[in-house]
């Protein structure tokens, strides 16, 4: 599906009202529009990795926790040391979404 | 350029949704089901003796289970036989493919949470026979609360068929209402799973230690509350989307805007709803197993939930920066 096709689907939907001709559905709107639609795909689909991949390295912390309750501040040690590191592609979804929100959206 | 008729449009609207409404409600609930009807299996093997009670124990999971695709199927039929009148043409379609959206993702990650649920009760009735009472109850609040994601996303298809009410751009009204569907669909799916995952472990704890059972069930409904935060925050920009879309902007940005704001506060919801899930499940297990220990297992529980949900928070700031900032 090229570029020009998109652009005349979404002429057919603007013409059911009028607002095609105020709005101006140009290129340079079609790019502004990908990035900031972008900006939500990264966000969105980058959040699920870390959330799953945390919430699995804490609920195995909770598991060792209660098999040997006296090394509990070393398990929590352990635990946030590797969620911080999960976390990590989560941050890189973040700072690509507010760069395609304030860089090239903008 | 393509021309379409008005009544094209909500054909095309009533049956693209009516398709995602049950094409998708009805995967989690069947394969739920399932699952309670495997383990019953095996239990009944194990323990030929024991099968009226397991008969029972999985009649009343898969009843509870089934009812998100039952919800599927009267909102699918709302989209196929409602008379249109307020929307029209492809506003209409939208608004009908957002709620299909909402309530088939919505009712996929509560019928695949109660599913689990059901078959670890199936598999603690044939170890402990008597405590099947204790099992079953443990068993039926957890589902009720692992469905409410799809009592959300109910709410949200019905706001969307019955009250919205349609910007004047045509483009910002498709965003509004397919993102509103999305925030609210995708944002109720982990949670959905990750509730039904914290009922399972609660429940195999509740039957190996019935007689923990009440430690047990509160650490699991505290588990569950925290893992429906991604489920609160889709709401959230579902109701933002719905009520501000006089004031967002027109033609493709606006589109875009909502649409970015949808899927990032959807889509951002499953990991960390089926972390918080995961945490809840071991928590349970542990405490179920030590309950002594419940106070430290509590707090651990708490810390990694937390740190599991800071990516859904990234999600929801993405998506209010969308619509508020942009």
């Amino acid at each position: 599906m090229d570029i020009s096709t998109i652009m005349s689907l979404m002429n057919a939907m603007a013409s059911q009202t009028a607002d095609a001709a105020a709005t101006g559905i140009t290129p340079e709107a079609v790019i502004r529009a990908g990035a900031l639609i972008g900006a939500g795909i990264c966000m969105g689909f980058g959040a699920i990795g870390p959330g799953v991949g945390e919430g699995f390295a804490a609920g195995k912390a909770c598991e060792a926790i209660g098999r040997n309750p006296q090394e509990a501040g070393l398990l929590t040690r352990t635990m946030l040391i590797g969620q911080a590191v999960s976390e990590s592609t989560g941050i890189y979804s973040l700072v690509i979404a507010l760069l395609m929100l304030f860089v090239v959206g903008a | 350029m393509i021309e379409l008729e008005p009544q094209v449009w909500e054909m095309l609207g009533r049956y693209i949704g009516a398709g995602f409404a049950l094409g998708l409600g009805g995967i989690g609930a069947a394969v739920g089901m399932g699952i309670a009807a495997g383990q019953a299996n095996e239990g009944i093997m194990r323990q030929p003796e024991t099968q009226g009670y397991m008969l029972r124990t999985m009649l009343i999971g898969q009843a509870v289970g089934g009812s998100p695709s039952i919800f599927a199927l009267v909102i699918g039929l709302l989209l196929l036989f409602l008379p249109a009148g307020r929307l029209e043409g492809a506003n209409f379609a939208a608004a009908m493919i957002g709620a299909g959206l909402s309530i088939g993702m919505g009712c996929f990650g509560s019928g695949l949470g109660c599913g689990w649920p059901a078959g670890k009760a199936c598999d603690g009735v044939a170890r402990n026979p008597r405590s099947s009472t204790t099992v079953t109850s443990s068993m039926v609040i957890g589902q009720a609360v692992a469905q409410s994601p799809s009592i959300f996303a109910i709410v949200i298809s019905l706001m969307l068929i019955f009250v919205v009410s349609a910007p004047a751009s045509a483009l910002t009204a498709f965003g509004v209402f397919v993102g509103a569907g999305i925030a609210m669909g995708a944002g109720a799916l982990g949670p959905g799973i990750g509730s039904g995952q914290t009922a399972s472990g609660a429940v195999h704890g509740t039957a190996r230690w019935p007689e923990s059972s009440t430690m047990v069930l509160r650490t699991m409904l505290i588990a569950q509350a925290v893992s429906q935060t991604p489920a609160i925050f889709g709401m959230l920009v579902a109701f933002i989307l719905m009520l501000s879309s006089g004031n967002l902007p027109v033609g493709i940005i606006g589109f875009a805007v909502t649409m970015g704001a949808g899927i990032s506060a959807g889509f951002g919801g499953i990991g960390p709803g089926i972390g918080s899930g995961m945490v809840g499940d071991y928590a349970c297990q542990v405490t179920a197993a030590k309950p002594r220990l419940d106070a430290l297992v509590l707090r651990t529980m708490l810390i990694g939930q937390a740190v599991s949900q800071s990516t859904a928070i990234y999600a929801l700031i993405i998506g209010l920066l969308l619509l508020f900032v942009i």
